[in-house]
């Protein structure tokens, strides 16, 4: 008796505890989501006086039709694949030396998570210095190499733009996966390297055999992250570009954000908002099943 | 920090206009009307770019020095075009405007309008009154029938040729499009220049607003602002867009063509590789200036159109509407007569060179002394033609330049480009 | 001999890879920085100056930047929605993930889970819906648009790095202090909140970084010049010019922009490096 009303008291200030911040979570994720449910059946723009028309699945069939939708889908496909894949990668390596131990290790790691602390939009524009056509370091660097005869116009030619903003992309969010891999691989013990090299593996193979599999929940992680952080990319790219040239670089979200701000298009952009949001959740709802099939195949509590 | 506050404050200050009024009536009861607040200048607030901004300061003195009551105040925003759209747009948008007068470019008025954030102006002009504008520009100024603007500057394209090449080849300056490609061929094949003509062919706004003289010229329309009806893919329309291919393909235009803007125009044409220039009226002064390799060589008239049609020029300029939310709509329709009356735009535009959008300046002595080719420029703004005045331009605007671009740097065919471009703009209507 | 070789050979392949790490990740900073103490001349060379000369050293680009603009309100009003925004989210973060760690409230896990996902979503998907929330209580131009947002975005992952770490506490402190009498409350006030003081710092920072850096809300929602943050108003510097991009100006203002978080970078790394892995990894 006395336990059930102690747990109840509990129970009691438990609520009292989390629902100031249940609240806020609600009013600034859930509602704007419900909400662009709801005004995505409706046309609310420009041509309505800016108000709500009910308009059933009428902006869901214009963007089957709309070629600027698939074609930013495309880019946005495009930039954050291969964004992710040079992340993990490079990722990978970083957090390999950094696992290493020599002198001054701190001050490189310190300087290595830089890069992901800075405000995106204002390193947005130092890139956009780099790839200046005129006087961009980019271009001074491969003249004195004598790899290029004149200067690339990077941010003007549609595939150099979208390589340009892909790699200040990975330039920038490099440093979060490599924290997170490293981590992985601080948590590897090392007694099964040295058993693995007495059996006479090379690196390589105790690489593959024993850190990869060991730091895949990791990966599975960091990469989910960065995938959900580039399909949403927006500042990077409205500094650098604004999505041109001639719409190569536009991703989802710089089309939904034109929609909604310049064109005024409130249901269309709804509609824009709930299918990038179903997207996203597929992605990750497969992605929440990878991570736990690999921690139930590898057992690794984490 | 204490700047912010009190800009703050400021906002907020419309919430307490109870208070301000109850406080008022209060002063009037006690007797106490001859000290109240209204002796304060009222300030009228306007954003417009940094650059026009400078040049309007002249003008500024002069309407305070003549209306105490009232204090002008220019806010400087940024230079680009679409930045400061982006920034009236974002104020009305969050419901606390802090602009009186909306300094707006021609294709914002019908969204601006739709959007219900400008106030009618149809009372407030006679029919007399509003005579001297050019027809074109103040009927930019209209949606669905009201006013809502007042023009101020105006701007239209037009083609520049090289006069001195013609006058050499005794050919007169082309009507026609047959007549445009066959005159750069004669000539190109004589060697006598690099290239035939230049226009802008980027995906941009200034893509859209070639097209529509070049469309209006083989007698077809992009989207008829009544019936929004949609014309993009009609065979006026496609012959539009074969005839800028053939321009490509036949070699008068420069591939690069696809990639310009005014400016690489302006600068290819200026320095003497091209015969023909399609761009708006600021390039004159910049081809004569001293140090131009075509000073005094050049000349300018109406677009060139189809055989049977006629010539179009697109409307662009800038003016003003009063913002639907003003306190004090009286005071800002003092400052818009102040600004667009024959007086100050002539100051202004013998300081600047812009275009004036009143009839009478451009055959006016002092004017024409200093400009003289602004007769010429009168018959260019007559022919003008407006891009849709529709609440959704700017969805359509993109939605051509995306298809047109496509079909000018032959990803696609000229008929599957302008039937997606219709079919798009259709869907977009809703028709 | 043989393993000498070696071993100097995977030293030297492990020094190559540390500057390429340095370099990688400094080398664009370093370039802004340089950038912004040249002249105009200097920026304007071909082939470029990497070095400056002394008589190519200026810094007419910071006093540009503050002559021409109200800088210092920018970064006050960063600072500003940023500190109070990292206020706002420890006082309601810390009390939720202590009741997610130690009170068994029913639907926990749920809760949890919802909470890790939302640590996904991009900003833009709530843009439009915040947009009228702004509108309806005539937040426009108000640092509150910008605060209840940052604090919301950051809840998540307060919320489990918190957690995580209350999950480490030893429980006898709390049975003892129970017994002694302590509410839940006063418990957590008087005898947790000290304890927890670093890792209230770690997340304070992760919080901190996030506001400063956000663009998307702070572009939308604030239009008046002096109520910018920092990062919008650098990306505007760039449009405030037709004829010539002040590159000079808009380097100075990305050295002043990051400045603070370099700092707070270098000092406190390993906090950092703490509160991502167990927010993310942990949870």
């Amino acid at each position: 008796m006395k336990q059930d009303t102690l747990r109840a008291r509990e129970q009691r200030t438990g609520w009292l505890l989390v629902i100031p911040a249940l609240l806020l979570l609600l009013l600034v994720y859930a509602y704007p989501i419900l909400r662009a449910f709801g005004l995505s059946l409706f046309s609310q723009n420009l041509g309505t006086q800016l108000q709500p028309e009910f308009a059933g699945l009428a902006n869901y069939s214009r963007m089957i039709a709309d070629g600027r939708f698939w074609q930013s889908i495309g880019n946005t496909a495009i930039f954050t694949f291969s964004a992710l894949i040079l992340e993990l990668v490079l990722g990978m390596g970083i957090a390999l030396v950094l696992n290493q131990t020599f002198r001054g290790k701190g001050l490189v790691r310190t300087i290595a998570i830089l890069p992901w602390a800075l405000p995106t939009a204002i390193m947005a524009l130092a890139w956009t210095w780099i790839f200046n056509d005129q006087y961009g370091i980019l271009n001074d660097i491969l003249l004195r190499l004598g790899w290029i005869e004149t200067g690339i116009n990077w941010l003007g030619n549609p595939t150099l733009a979208m390589v340009a903003t892909i790699v200040a992309d990975v330039w920038k969010t490099t440093s979060f996966v490599s924290i997170l891999l490293l981590a992985g691989l601080q948590s590897i013990p090392q007694d099964l390297y040295e058993a693995h090299a007495i059996e006479g593996a090379t690196p390589w193979q105790s690489f593959r055999q024993i850190t990869l599999p060991l730091i895949m929940p990791q990966i599975t992680i960091a990469a989910l992250f960065r995938f959900a952080q580039s399909f949403g990319i927006f500042d990077l790219i409205q500094v650098m570009t604004e999505g041109g040239p001639a719409g190569a670089t536009e991703m989802v979200s710089l089309y939904i954000y034109a929609t909604v701000r310049r064109y005024l298009d409130f249901g269309y952009g709804a509609a824009l908002v709930v299918v990038t949001f179903l997207i996203l959740i597929v992605v990750v709802a497969l992605a929440a099943y990878l991570i736990a099939k690999l921690r139930r195949s590898t057992g690794v509590e984490t | 920090m204490f700047d912010s506050q009190i800009g703050k404050w400021r906002l907020h200050f419309r919430r307490f206009r109870w208070y301000g009024v109850a406080v008022c009536c209060a002063l009037v009861i006690l007797g106490l009307n001859s000290i109240a607040v209204s002796q304060q200048p009222i300030t009228i607030k306007v954003l417009m770019s940094a650059l026009e901004a400078t040049q309007w300061q002249p003008l500024v003195e002069k309407f305070e020095a003549q209306n105490p009551d009232i204090d002008l105040e220019i806010i400087e925003g940024p230079n680009a075009t679409n930045l400061v759209e982006d920034l009236y747009t974002s104020s009305f948008l969050l419901g606390n405007s802090p602009y009186d007068l909306v300094y707006m470019d021609i294709v914002w008025t019908p969204k601006f309008a739709a959007a219900g954030w400008l106030m009618e102006l149809s009372d407030r002009i006679s029919e007399a009154q509003s005579q001297d504008f050019l027809a074109g520009d103040l009927n930019g100024g209209r949606y669905q029938g009201e006013l809502y603007r007042i023009p101020f500057r105006s701007d239209a394209g037009m083609l520049y040729y090289r006069q001195d090449l013609l006058s050499a080849a005794e050919r007169k300056p082309p009507e026609t499009t047959e007549e445009l490609i066959e005159i750069s061929q004669e000539l190109q094949a004589e060697n006598k220049i690099d290239w035939g003509y230049v226009w802008q062919g980027k995906q941009y706004e200034g893509l859209a607003a070639m097209f529509v003289e070049i469309l209006k010229g083989f007698g077809g329309f992009w989207i008829d602002p009544n019936t929004q009806e949609v014309g993009l893919d009609r065979p006026e329309a496609i012959a539009a867009v074969s005839f800028l291919r053939e321009t490509i393909e036949s070699g008068i235009s420069p591939s690069g063509v696809t990639t310009y803007q005014e400016e690489e125009t302006r600068r290819f044409f200026q320095n003497g590789k091209a015969l023909f220039l399609r761009n708006w009226p600021y390039v004159w002064a910049l081809a004569n200036a001293e140090d131009s390799p075509v000073k005094g060589k050049i000349g300018l008239k109406p677009m060139v159109y189809a055989p049977g049609h006629e010539s179009a020029a697109c409307q662009g300029g800038w003016g003003l509407g009063i913002s639907k939310t003003t306190q004090h709509p009286d005071e800002a329709w003092r400052v818009i007569e102040f600004i667009t009356s024959a007086a100050t735009q002539k100051k202004f535009i013998l300081e600047t060179g812009y275009v004036p959008s009143r009839r009478s300046l451009f055959t006016d002595q002092e004017i024409v002394a200093k400009y003289g080719h602004y007769p010429q420029l009168l018959e260019v703004q007559e022919s003008s033609v407006l891009r849709p005045p529709i609440a959704q331009y700017a969805q359509a605007s993109d939605i051509l330049q995306r298809y047109l671009s496509a079909a000018l740097t032959d990803r696609m065919t000229p008929e599957k480009a302008m039937a997606g471009a219709a079919t798009e703009t259709r869907n977009l209507l809703g028709r | 001999m043989m393993t000498q070789r070696k071993f100097s050979v995977a030293s030297l392949l492990l020094g190559l890879a540390i500057v390429l790490v340095v370099l990688f990740s400094l080398g664009p900073i370093i370039w802004q920085f340089l950038t912004s103490i040249k002249t105009n001349d200097a920026i304007a060379a071909i082939p470029n100056v990497y070095f400056p000369n002394p008589n190519q050293l200026t810094l007419n680009h910071y006093t540009e930047l503050f002559a021409r603009r109200p800088f210092f309100n920018y970064m006050l009003n960063s600072f500003l929605v940023s500190i109070l925004s990292t206020i706002l989210c420890l006082g309601l973060g810390s009390p939720a993930a202590y009741a997610l760690a130690r009170l068994r409230i029913p639907g926990e896990r749920i809760l949890l889970a919802l909470i890790l996902l939302i640590t996904l979503f991009p900003y833009i998907l709530l843009f439009l819906g915040l947009l009228e929330i702004v509108k309806a209580l005539g937040l426009g131009n108000n640092f509150l648009a910008l605060i209840v947002p940052y604090t919301a975005i950051n809840l998540p992952l307060t919320i489990l790095v918190m957690r995580s770490f209350f999950q480490q506490l030893p429980r006898d402190l709390e049975d003892s202090a129970r017994i002694e009498g302590y509410g839940t409350l006063k418990m957590l006030v008087e005898i947790l909140l000290p304890l927890t003081l670093p890792a209230l710092v770690t997340t304070g920072i992760l919080t901190f970084i996030f506001a400063w850096n956000e663009f998307i809300f702070a572009l939308t929602f604030i239009t008046v010049e002096n109520m910018k943050t920092i990062p919008v108003a650098a990306a505007q510097l760039g449009g405030s010019s037709v004829f010539e991009i002040p590159y000079g100006t808009i380097a100075a203002a990305t050295v002043l922009g990051t400045l603070p978080l370099v700092l707070l970078v270098l000092f406190f790394q390993k906090k950092i490096v703490q509160g991502l892995t167990s927010g993310a990894v942990k949870g």
